[in-house]
């Protein structure tokens, strides 16, 4: 009977599930135990009661005496907003500094293959400590704050940006539009005509021109420099400015060397076909390269979107409290470890398989057809 | 970067200009508007940053004078800060008579890698070499047997970094072949297991693991098999690593035609035999150069034991910033462990670009 390859595979699956089953059996019973020998409740009822964590700083409202659900969605809050915000800036840094790389002007490449190098061989823990040590030591303070921008200050207490404040109705209406221009340029990329190249920042134009029109709540709050202090505008702390530039700068690195590989990746002859059809060099780029390019670049960026989301797990190395840091307070503080430690685990397999899926799609959308 | 070494005509070839080196330069520089431009953009950024960089670093910079006095009225760094604390740095709180043991460690380490990475020395009995070795330094950082016994709460620094990377990546290793063979079985409840276990590992961040680990474990084992802290760190690096690396022999498994495995059925060869006799030494040759990247990334990824509370080589820099007598020159020690950490990985880098360079090596 053993002989049969069908019959023994049914064995030795039965068996491993059997040891599987018992060996999370024994863990169970052993964790149980050891909780009730520490007196320690299960359950996710703690969730609604109040918190009295400090969060030091948060993009949503959070007071502490609000429950610790609230504080869990502030870290994730701030967890989302660092992700999101590194990834648009590396994305479009990292552009710049792949396609310079493979500039024939060595002064230009060889300072972006330095900060390739840096970015690719550093550990980002290192980077982000370093970066913070250098805050007091570069910047100056409040009263001599640089002003790089309009509307930019830089000093030792952290950056001040204008702020843009709006109403949640005027706040839904953006995020429509935006929706429409995204599934504009779905739909145009679906057709591989990239046909209205321009659609869909004219939805995100008219959009936000029709807002103004409708004199909506929306407002810019600048800063203003009154002599000891800022008004108005957006405080971004130290903490949150270095692990901001700290990630861009390092995932930048790994952003340009995907975008060289995605280059490199299209033969010159493609370049010489479309010019031999007379193409201009822009459309050459629109219709030819850059399609062929992102079939390339898609996957591997994509992982480093995800690789985003895991890295901002260092805020912790410089002070910012995301999600890990709060979920890690909060474990603490209130024993229930086993809880914390399942809604760890879950919110980051589902940020990061949303993630995953939601580019798969977009791979799907512009991965060659074969016919 | 390596020069191209095409070799250039003696003689210029008939209708060919010979450019002299300054000539080709400007002509490389300025050759295009985009060119003049980008040339223009980059030498004011160097030339705006460079020099107060040079200035901080070199010249303004305290080098040899031992005296904390020096650094305080000096603009530029305080590498003599490094020096000074040197043996801090590099091996934590360990016991200062002691340090030689580390020291040696270190260097024991560091030769084995390079000897291990020579393509001539992949043999069965590297893997052998191995033992032998980390049961030295395991002999050598612990005591006992003649040395004086030092507890793993006092380990720290550079021997801790290259230990974990090591044993992580070692006990990783197997671990990780099993995971991807399991993967890739005919029978769906293995695979599954595989599947679930692989993904949730990769789709986590290393520090939630880390942190997972040291809050669960307590949790999960009775009290008397607690391990500590150094144990605890290097079971969540060596998990982390084993999905990693199941992923990247998966990707050598899947280079494997066929042929092969019916060959080792016409030969009459069982799983277990075909596997380690067939298949898993071509396999890895193909995964060679995606393993020296998986290497690199735990390298990088060692220097997070610090949150849970290890002393590697970041937190013995923090203790030794403490030290009131100095002015506490942060960003020195940190550039110091960074050039560490780069000069690991970078030659690491180089060395997989090399790999990948001469090709996968002939079935």
């Amino acid at each position: 009977m053993l002989s049969d390859a069908r019959t023994r595979s049914i064995i030795i699956q039965c068996a491993l599930v059997a040891v599987a089953a018992a060996f999370a059996a024994l863990l169970v019973s052993t964790t149980f135990a050891n909780l009730r020998a520490r007196g320690i409740p299960i359950g996710f009822d703690f969730l609604t009661m109040p918190s009295r964590i400090v969060i030091s700083e948060a993009i949503l409202t959070y007071k502490s005496r609000d429950p610790y659900y609230w504080a869990i969605a502030t870290g994730l809050a701030n967890t989302v907003f660092v992700s999101a915000v590194v990834i648009v800036f590396s994305s479009a840094l990292g552009l710049v500094v792949g396609i310079t790389r493979l500039s024939s002007n060595p002064l230009a490449a060889g300072t972006c293959r330095v900060w390739v190098e840096v970015a690719r061989n550093s550990p980002p823990i290192v980077l982000l400590i370093f970066l913070y040590s250098l805050w007091w030591k570069v910047l100056p303070p409040v009263g001599e704050a640089l002003n790089p921008l309009p509307g930019v200050y830089a000093s030792m207490r952290g950056f001040v940006v204008p702020a843009v404040s709006m109403d949640v109705a005027t706040a839904g209406l953006l995020v429509i539009a935006l929706a429409l221009a995204l599934a504009a340029a779905g739909w145009a990329a679906a057709r591989r005509g990239w046909l209205p190249p321009l659609a869909a920042p004219t939805i995100l134009a008219v959009g936000i021109a029709g807002l103004w029109l409708a004199d909506a709540k929306f407002s810019v709050d600048w800063p203003t420099f009154t002599g000891s202090n800022f008004k108005g505008g957006k405080d971004l702390t130290p903490e949150l400015s270095t692990i901001l530039i700290g990630l861009t700068i390092y995932t930048t690195g790994f952003v340009a060397e995907i975008v060289r590989g995605g280059v490199l990746s299209v033969g010159r002859g493609q370049w010489d076909a479309g010019h031999s059809l007379g193409l201009p060099r822009g459309k050459i780029l629109r219709l030819i390269i850059i399609p062929q390019m992102l079939r390339v670049i898609v996957p591997p960026l994509n992982s480093q979107y995800i690789n985003v989301v895991k890295n901002s797990t260092l805020a912790i190395a410089v002070g910012y409290p995301d999600f890990l840091a709060v979920m890690n307070t909060i474990i603490s503080k209130s024993s229930h470890s086993i809880e914390g430690v399942f809604i760890i685990l879950g919110v980051y397999l589902a940020l990061n398989l949303s993630l995953s899926s939601a580019a798969n799609w977009y791979n799907r959308r512009i991965a060659i057809v074969e016919r | 970067m390596k020069a191209l070494s095409l070799p250039l005509p003696a003689e210029p070839m008939p209708g060919q200009i010979r450019f002299g080196a300054l000539r080709r330069s400007a002509i490389l520089l300025f050759g295009t508007p985009l060119n003049a431009v980008l040339t223009l953009l980059f030498g004011v950024l160097l030339v705006t940053t460079v020099p107060p960089m040079l200035h901080w670093l070199v010249i303004d910079a305290v080098l040899f004078d031992p005296s904390p006095r020096a650094c305080r009225v000096a603009t530029g760094a305080c590498w003599s800060f490094i020096y000074a604390k040197s043996g801090q740095l590099l091996f934590g709180i360990y016991p200062l008579d002691e340090r030689w043991r580390p020291a040696i460690v270190c260097v024991l380490i560091l030769a084995l890698l390079a000897w291990s990475v020579r393509p001539a020395s992949w043999a069965p009995r590297l893997a052998a070499l191995w033992v032998a070795a980390l049961v030295l330094i395991f002999w050598l950082m612990a005591g006992g047997f003649g040395l004086a016994e030092v507890p793993t709460s006092s380990w720290g620094g550079l021997p801790v970094t290259l230990i974990l990377t090591v044993v992580a990546i070692g006990v990783a290793f197997p671990v990780g072949i099993l995971l991807a063979l399991a993967r890739r079985s005919t029978m769906p409840t293995i695979r599954i297991g595989a599947v679930v276990l692989i993904e949730s590992v990769r789709g986590l961040p290393l520090l939630s693991i880390l942190f997972v680990a040291s809050i669960m474990m307590p949790l999960f084992l009775p009290e008397a098999l607690l391990p500590d802290k150094f144990v605890r760190a290097l079971v969540a690096l060596t998990i982390f690593a084993a999905a990693y690396l199941a992923e990247v022999i998966r990707g050598g498994l899947q280079a494997i035609p066929n042929g092969q495995y019916e060959a080792a059925a016409a030969v009459g060869l069982p799983f277990w035999r075909t596997q380690y006799l067939v298949i898993l030494p071509q396999a890895i040759r193909v995964a060679i150069p995606a393993l020296a990247n998986t290497i690199i990334v735990m390298i990088k990824n060692t220097s997070l034991v610090l949150v849970v509370g290890l002393f590697d080589l970041i937190s013995s820099g923090k203790a030794a910033l403490a030290d009131p007598d100095w002015p506490s020159p942060a960003a020195e020690t940190f550039l110091f462990i960074g050039a560490i950490f780069f000069a690991l990985s970078f030659s690491f880098a180089r060395f997989a670009d090399f790999l990948e360079r001469r090709g996968p090596t002939a079935h």
